[in-house]
């Protein structure tokens, strides 16, 4: 049986195969850079100067990157919350303003990203608040919300419904049915919607210019600022240590170890 | 799980906290990234006992769009010669007191002298000044000649740039024509657009924000560019290799200014600031970082390294002035340029 | 009967999103009919002077290459996500390679950018290797075209597609694939009448986060696009910052917006919508 198992998913494993190459290909190119002596993209030879560099000379980089995990962290975790809510109330329920909330949610994935970024400035100006990281977590989650609706709701589609009905007939109020039925199913689903908002939150640049505040720079800030005299292979080191970094936290304790790994 | 959790936050506490409130005053900086050297900032925050916050933009355009929208909290910004009549017209600059700057008589009059944007530096303070030109690749081209011509070059096909900026573009075949680069003269626009459109015939692509990572990876051996960019991504043990030229014909050129924001919050640490730039040792430290032409007289006694290009090169080309209304005429332009029409 | 908790699962969203999304972008989209300022701003007179600059052949030139390019993005992006997510969705090591495939775009994206620079560029990676294997004699060109720009453009999409599907696929019932198969059906008819139906609400949302992004997308084309790559979203960047017409690129994304939900609402209309209870 093991060998047709195998022959049954030769499709997808190619699928899989080929995107796993596409995604890690210019990470391994980038990772190759950041050992680079030159900084060009021509290899020179072996040399950690970059490391050292990153290390020792860029405290305002760390701040940056500092500031965008915060972020990311936050407002992913915000707007799965958020989201998840609204997709099981929208799933099951009809009410008053539904069509409403489900056109307005969806719109940020629809609008440019430039015009969000400078029609939230402007009413953070006429509200009086101050541009800061407040801001930009209020941004981020605003954004990364209809992702996490979307991939959620999908999540909820033809989910049997009678395994709900079967807890309040067993006397589960709200709260239970939604901490130990619909969640638990869902996970798969909000998991994504997390992961997703992380990635968005991340790699945002033109939203976050505009809302960030003095002082609360993000990393693709400062890198897209980089352009103009050099975009340094520090950047390549830092991402490197960031991946390590993840992948060390993603393992670090047995439980999380165990449910990556997780048959 | 919890423990993981507890020690990220413990880390980014830790990071916080040391970076915020040492009790000491701020000066907000906005600027491009690496265009003021870390040790001089550093200096400066020593000297005055006050901490820099420094943010950075990639370009004007973003600078002014974000600043415009009502964000608010920075006292020194540095935009170039047109966006600084742009914010003195609309209202966003405070009036500057050259007394308070003792270091601006170190300024090359010269410089001083080219300046219409500002008449009299009422509100900015000259920081670097420089102009556009052409990067080769001297082990790809052999023989070329120094003029925007060598755009027109179908041999080079394909392996050639240029900025994808309108003014910069359109200003160079302005020029090549002996026009201004501020012409709003539709017939002699019309006649830069076809000479853009030759050149784009033999154009790889239009390219502001990778070209000198290209160029120095050999993918274009032609682009015009920015001195300090190209220099500064190149390996700096083979930039024999290549030759960074301003046209014959002459070009674009333009001047980044220290301006005071009107809502500044700390006006006398912002002077302070800008006449420590330009006292010569400090001004002269910048230059060698940045090898750009050194417009402050007593500084080039101290600077140790050659700049890349001097005022002399860019003599004969055109600051990128304001142009108001023909901007339309120009993005219209622009935008057939760029669709091949 | 239980009580109605919509409103309250949803009530949050409401108020976050009304706030924080629906104020603001009301009043971006009023600029679109007042006058524009010399140096960006609106003036306050009303003026459809915004809306009458789009029918501008330019525009429609770029519009519809835009489209071109979005939709095959998005088709190459589903042929590639469909069969990796049900990979996935399969595999025992689920999260892991979620993991795997999520991790890589924690990195920032220009640096990735120029990584593809390298590796498929007219001086990179690929090329040297042809040339060294004597199968070409002289650097292919792979970038700097439309098709670079879609490739590019499948890459940045392809996880935000996956992870979707992944989600879906997940819960669905693989037996009932066997079952199709002990019917008489063979795997691909099975794949096809069986699966692909089951996972509609993942493929739709794939295609959103796909097509979607893709139609704004600017970074993409500068960066390894042509000298006649120029997309929709390059225009509405540019009208708001370089030539600062702002009602202009207000009434561009006011006319992208429509169109965009009818679309949508025609799209999911047409391949049948949810059910609620």
């Amino acid at each position: 049986m093991k060998s047709s198992s195998l022959k049954r998913h030769r499709i997808s494993l190619f699928a899989f195969c080929t995107t796993i190459a596409f995604f890690y290909a210019p990470l391994l190119v980038l990772i190759l850079f950041s050992f680079n002596e030159s900084k060009t993209m021509n290899w020179s030879r072996f040399s950690l100067r970059w490391y050292a560099d990153l290390f020792m000379h860029s405290r305002d980089l760390w701040e940056a990157f500092c500031n965008s995990a915060f972020i990311a962290a936050t407002s992913a975790s915000v707007s799965t919350l958020l989201g998840t809510l609204a997709a099981i109330g929208m799933y099951w329920y009809n009410f008053k303003f539904k069509k409403y909330v489900q056109v307005a949610s969806f719109l940020p994935l629809i609008i440019p990203e430039i015009i969000i970024g400078v029609s939230l400035l402007i009413m953070f100006g006429v509200m009086g608040l101050k541009l800061g990281l407040f801001t930009v977590f209020v941004a981020h989650t605003t954004f990364c919300l209809p992702y996490a609706l979307l991939i959620v709701s999908s999540r909820l589609d033809e989910f049997d419904y009678a395994v709900v009905e079967a807890a309040y007939d067993l006397g589960a109020s709200e709260i239970q049915t939604l901490l130990r039925v619909i969640v638990p199913v869902s996970m798969p689903g909000i998991i994504a919607a997390f992961l997703v908002s992380v990635t968005l939150s991340l790699e945002d640049f033109v939203i976050t210019f505009f809302v960030a505040g003095p002082g609360s720079s993000t990393l693709p800030l400062h890198v897209y600022s980089m352009i103009r005299f050099g975009v340094s292979p520090v950047i390549n080191a830092l991402s490197f240590v960031l991946i390590v970094g993840s992948v060390l936290l993603a393992f670090s304790t047995k439980g999380l170890y165990k449910y990556i790994l997780q048959k | 799980m919890k423990k993981q959790v507890a020690i990220i936050l413990c880390f980014m506490i830790a990071v916080f906290l040391s970076c915020s409130n040492s009790g000491k005053q701020k000066l907000f900086i906005y600027n491009w990234t690496y265009y003021m050297p870390d040790d001089v900032l550093r200096d400066f925050e020593k000297r005055f006992n006050v901490e820099i916050v420094y943010d950075v933009y990639p370009s004007n355009e973003d600078m002014f769009a974000k600043l415009k929208s009502g964000a608010s909290g920075y006292d020194i910004v540095v935009p170039s010669q047109d966006y600084v009549s742009i914010m003195i017209k609309e209202n966003m600059l405070s009036p500057l007191d050259i007394s308070k700057i003792p270091n601006f008589k170190n300024i090359d009059t010269a410089v001083l002298a080219r300046i219409t944007f500002d008449k009299g530096n009422k509100f900015s303070v000259p920081y670097m000044m420089g102009g556009s030109g052409i990067a080769v690749n001297k082990t790809r081209v052999a023989k070329y000649e120094k003029s925007w011509n060598i755009f027109n070059r179908a041999d080079l096909k394909n392996r050639m740039t240029m900025l994808d900026d309108m003014r910069e573009v359109l200003g160079a075949a302005l020029r090549s024509l002996g026009y201004s680069v501020n012409s709003t003269n539709p017939q002699e626009l019309d006649k830069a657009k076809q000479v853009v459109l030759g050149w784009k015939a033999n154009l790889c692509k239009f390219d502001a924000e990778a070209f000198a990572k290209g160029f120095a990876a050999g993918e274009f051996w032609v682009v015009q560019g920015y001195a300090e960019n190209v220099m500064r991504e190149y390996d700096s043990t083979k930039t024999s290799e290549i030759e960074f030229f301003i046209p014959k014909e002459g070009g674009t050129a333009y001047i980044d200014n220290l301006v005071v924001l009107k809502d500044a919050k700390h006006k006398d640490l912002a002077y302070s600031f800008i006449n420590y730039i330009h006292d010569p040792k400090v001004y002269a430290k910048i230059i060698d970082y940045l090898r750009y032409p050194c417009i402050n007289v007593e500084a080039k006694k101290f600077t140790t390294k050659k700049s890349n290009y001097e005022l002399s090169d860019i003599a004969n080309s055109e600051l990128k002035n304001d142009i108001g209304e023909s901007l339309e005429l120009y993005n219209k332009i622009w935008q057939e340029i760029r669709v091949g029409r | 009967m239980r009580r109605n908790y919509g409103p309250a699962y949803t009530f949050p969203v409401a108020v976050w999103i009304t706030v924080f999304f629906v104020v603001p972008i009301a009043v971006i989209f009023l600029y679109s009919f007042l006058q524009k300022g010399l140096y960006g701003g609106v003036v306050g007179h009303f003026s459809l002077a915004a809306y009458s600059a789009l029918a501008n052949s330019t525009l429609l030139i770029v519009a519809a290459t835009t489209v071109f390019q979005a939709m095959a993005a998005t088709a190459l992006t589903l042929i590639l996500a469909i069969p990796a997510a049900y990979y996935i969705a399969r595999s025992k090591y689920k999260t892991l390679f979620l993991l795997l495939v999520i991790i890589p775009f924690w990195t920032n994206f220009l640096i990735r950018i120029y990584a593809w620079i390298a590796i498929l560029g007219n001086n990179g990676f690929l090329n040297e290797f042809l040339i060294a294997t004597h199968i070409i004699n002289s650097p292919t060109q792979f970038l700097y075209n439309q098709y670079a720009v879609i490739v590019v453009m499948v890459y940045t999409y392809l996880p935000f597609a996956i992870l979707p599907l992944y989600s879906t696929i997940e819960k669905f019932d693989f037996s009932l694939l066997e079952a199709a198969q002990d019917l008489g059906a063979t795997k691909s008819q099975a794949m096809v009448k069986v699966l692909l139906p089951a996972i509609k609400s993942g493929i739709i949302t794939a295609i959103l986060f796909t097509f979607i992004p893709a139609f704004g997308q600017y970074a993409v084309p500068q960066l390894v696009g042509g000298r006649d790559s120029f997309m929709l979203g390059n225009v509405i960047a540019r009208e708001l910052t370089v030539t600062r017409n702002w009602p202009l690129s207000s009434s561009i994304s006011v006319v992208l917006t429509l169109v965009t939900m009818i679309g949508v609402l025609v799209f999911v209309k047409l391949n049948g919508k949810r059910e609620t209870a």
